[in-house]
């Protein structure tokens, strides 16, 4: 893509989440997304392919149907309550029916279905954006609103959890296991939204923290499939030590990071006296876990001398900036034990 | 305790750079000085409490005897696995023993914990290197199986087990070890308190494991390789043991009532287990559930909570983890020289392997308890408690220690005794460092047999 369109687009990524972050008034905030949408819809099709075009046609849809939802619920609560604020939603109509738009945006079960789909049609980087940037307009629309009742951000993080997990089983396609891996987590992000929002922050930042490593692991590498994940040990050997590091801690094992949003967020509930709902919480995530695992075997646990798992590819000579990989990949292994300094710098 | 943990830490930069001629020699001899240096808890100044304190670890009489298990079990382990890694490029050797490294760190954090919550994250933390050095260096297509079974039974109790602690903690506002006993016990609903004291359990009687949830322990110690076997086999398990010792302490007094089917299910599995054992064609398999079998007679132990019982289950603890290992290192020289587990490919080995038969002999005696050894004197006072908590429990542990010794002697006749096989004529001759390592398996053992009370905890 020629440079000066491609920052035009990145810019206006950047200034529709902004923009969103900025706003008090519905139509501000509506605009926000609206441009986010629409920089990203050329990002998508940049290749041309039909596959892509797929990708992008379904994406167009669904965010225009969620932002037609969305616009309709801010003009209807202005119309309720005379004003146009948005932390300002009294009526359970309207909060229900914004949850459910912006819930639609971001993905979550049980309006999680263009998901897979739409990252599958795209290139690794788009991907990338998709699944970390775009989802931040609209968590920060839905924290904003402060539901008077949590009980449907409980039955969407669950049900996006445990969606996310059993989704993921059957897929060999890596971009269709990271779809269902985000809705994973922004389901374990909406579980804890209505109780203690810092939370949801923290869990979000590990979250992208996470994804970003994995797909920059994924984009050196130039893999989309699980056969063509064992062939890394003879490309960039470090990566197979690595990448099975940061999808275990994608899973939520101890010592590594990603354990620390779900301690995080199952303490906080436990002191809501919550605990069927912890402990279901808990075990879906096992779910997740078990595809981890199975990339994991895939890419290292079964290099040679065993068998391969796949054939070999051409070996062409890929560009190495592996800075942002190496932060990343850093602190999704090493983070844990910061954990005491990082909740004490989480507003309570 | 710093003093034996850092050193544990620096030895992985050793590994690292030291030139391949010496990664071997030097990665033994300085875990050899660690775990020497580890001896020096043993010697505790106070019988009962705690020693050695800082603010996040201490040693306690209970916790000593598996800290220095652990740490003698690493120069154990580089010696059994010398011979199967030589032909690996030399990388991964050094993260293969960067793997055993790390999961001596991890343990030694667990074992020296003072905090519920620290214990957990260090229990949970030993199964990443575990798991990895199943799957990566096992041998047949099975461990993969293998690998998700040990992941995902562990971790199905344990999530639990968090979720109930973070309730303590919320309750009580500490999880320190130092305080627990003291604490009032947390009251809710009679369906919540029950609830709340099986998940604290769960976790544990898995990792032992108990009877109705061992299935990952053949399928683990079968296809891991040597050193994992030996570590799962010796410290793995014993951490959900004193992870049960630990925090039975608050859960009382609902254990006198709940505890009732998890002891009848222990009883029960140590004869179904041991009755596996003797239909068994394959070694590892055999020393595996022979594991499970001692395990639950630990388990009973331990849930029925005197001090006798205590002092049983933890003196069995230590005894089996080293006999255990020793077996598991025994089954390894069959394996390295016939490439098979199968236990009648290898038979008569008396002829061929005389001065390792004599190591078979101690170890399969040390396995069934023959006195004076440590493993009766821990069975013995496991069995005397179990008949003061109900009569009837003999029977189990009389028919268990029958068929015990019905199995060990099996597995001794079996691959020492009778004729050869045809097509054995020879094999290649034991090493030194094989004698080594059983040597430092089966001395302790029988040393132990002078000073008990190093192992035997609480009781002054």
């Amino acid at each position: 893509m020629a440079p000066l369109i491609y920052s035009a687009l990145i810019i206006s990524l950047g200034l529709g989440t902004t923009m969103t972050f900025a706003s008090t008034h519905w139509y501000l905030a509506w605009m926000g997304i609206e441009i986010n949408t629409l920089a990203i819809i050329p990002l998508m099709a940049q290749n041309h392919i039909p596959r892509a075009i797929e990708a992008t046609t379904k994406y167009f849809f669904v965010q225009a149907t969620a932002s037609a939802t969305l616009l309709f619920a801010g003009i209807s609560n202005a119309f309720l309550t005379g004003q146009w604020d948005i932390t300002y939603t009294p009526y359970t109509l309207t909060s229900t029916l914004i949850t459910l738009a912006l819930a639609m945006k971001i993905g979550l079960a049980p309006l999680h279905s263009w998901m897979p789909e739409v990252m599958q049609g795209l290139n690794l980087l788009t991907g990338l954006i998709l699944s970390t940037w775009q989802k931040l307009a609209p968590l920060y629309l839905i924290y904003q609103i402060q539901p008077n009742n949590p009980n449907i951000f409980i039955a969407l993080g669950l049900m996006s959890i445990i969606v996310g997990g059993w989704g993921g089983f059957n897929q060999v396609q890596l971009r269709k296991i990271l779809a269902y891996s985000s809705i994973a987590h922004l389901g374990w992000m909406i579980l804890i939204l209505s109780f203690s929002p810092p939370l949801a922050l923290l869990t979000i930042i590990i979250y992208i923290l996470m994804t970003f490593s994995l797909f920059s692991s994924f984009m050196l590498t130039r893999t989309t499939h699980i056969n063509s994940l064992s062939t890394t040990w003879a490309k960039i050997p470090i990566l197979t030590i690595s990448t099975p590091l940061i999808l275990l801690s994608l899973g939520g094992l101890p010592p590594l990071a990603g354990f620390m949003p779900k301690w995080m967020i199952l303490q906080e509930l436990t002191k809501q006296s919550l605990c069927p709902l912890a402990t279901m919480a808990a075990l879906s995530s096992l779910f997740s876990l078990y595809f981890y695992l199975r990339l994991s075997y895939a890419m290292t646990l079964t290099m040679p001398p065993n068998n391969p798992a796949g054939t070999l590819p051409w070996r062409l000579n890929p560009q190495h900036n592996t800075l942002p990989l190496a932060l990343t990949t850093t602190s999704t292994i090493c983070l844990l034990p910061m954990t005491p300094a990082i909740m004490s710098l989480m507003p309570f | 305790m710093l003093k034996i943990l850092i050193p544990s830490i620096l030895l992985l930069p050793s590994t690292w750079l030291t030139p391949q001629k010496y990664l071997w020699t030097t990665t033994l001899s300085y875990s050899l000085l660690i775990a020497s240096a580890s001896l020096m808890w043993l010697a505790t100044p106070s019988e009962t409490g705690w020693s050695f304190l800082s603010c996040l670890m201490a040693s306690d009489p209970i916790s000593t005897p598996l800290l220095v298990l652990t740490c003698w079990l690493l120069p154990l382990m580089v010696l059994a696995s010398q011979n199967h890694l030589m032909l690996e490029p030399i990388n991964r050797q050094r993260t293969f023993i960067s793997l055993l490294i790390s999961l001596q760190i991890f343990l030694i954090l667990a074992f020296s914990a003072t905090e519920l919550i620290m214990f957990y994250i260090m229990f949970e933390a030993t199964l990443i290197p575990t798991l990895i050095i199943i799957t990566r260096w096992g041998n047949q297509m099975e461990r993969l199986n293998a690998g998700t079974y040990f992941l995902f039974y562990t971790l199905a109790g344990s999530l639990p087990l968090l979720i109930a602690l973070l309730l303590l903690q919320n309750s009580t506002g500490t999880l320190s070890f130092f305080t627990i006993p003291y604490l009032p016990s947390t009251c809710s609903t009679p369906w919540a308190h029950k609830m709340w004291w099986t998940a604290c359990l769960l976790a544990f009687l898995i990792k032992m494991p108990l009877y109705g949830a061992h299935l990952w322990l053949p399928k683990a110690h079968v296809e891991a390789p040597i050193a994992g076997s030996m570590i799962l086999a010796a410290v793995l398990l014993k951490l959900g043991g004193y992870g049960m010792m630990r925090i039975l302490i608050i859960l009382d007094p609902l254990t006198k009532e709940l505890s009732y089917p998890f002891i009848i299910l222990a009883l029960w599995g140590v004869i179904m287990t041991g009755s596996i054992c003797l239909r068994q064609t394959d070694l590892k398999a055999l020393i595996a559930y022979s594991s499970v079998s001692h395990m639950g007679l630990v388990a009973a132990g331990i849930l029925i909570q005197t001090p006798w019982a205590f002092t049983g289950a933890l003196i069995l603890m230590i005894a089996h983890g080293l006999t255990s290992s020793a077996l598991f290192c025994l089954a390894n020289t069959n394996y390295e020289r016939t490439h098979s587990r199968t236990m009648i490919l290898a038979r008569g080995l008396q002829t061929l392997l005389p001065l390792t038969a004599v190591w078979w002999f101690i170890a399969t005696l040390a396995n069934l308890a023959l006195p004076p050894l440590p493993n009766l004197m821990g069975e013995l006072m496991i069995i005397t408690s179990l008949f003061n908590w109900s009569m009837w429990t003999l029977i189990l542990t009389g028919l268990g220690t029958l068929i015990t010794a019905g199995y060990s002697l099996y597995m001794f006749l079996m691959t020492q005794h009778g004729q050869l096989p045809h097509h054995l004529i020879s094999l290649n001759p034991p090493h030194s460092r094989e004698h080594l390592l059983l040597t430092l398996h089966l001395l302790p053992l029988l040393l132990l047999i002078l000073k008990p009370e190093l192992i035997w905890g609480w009781s002054a």
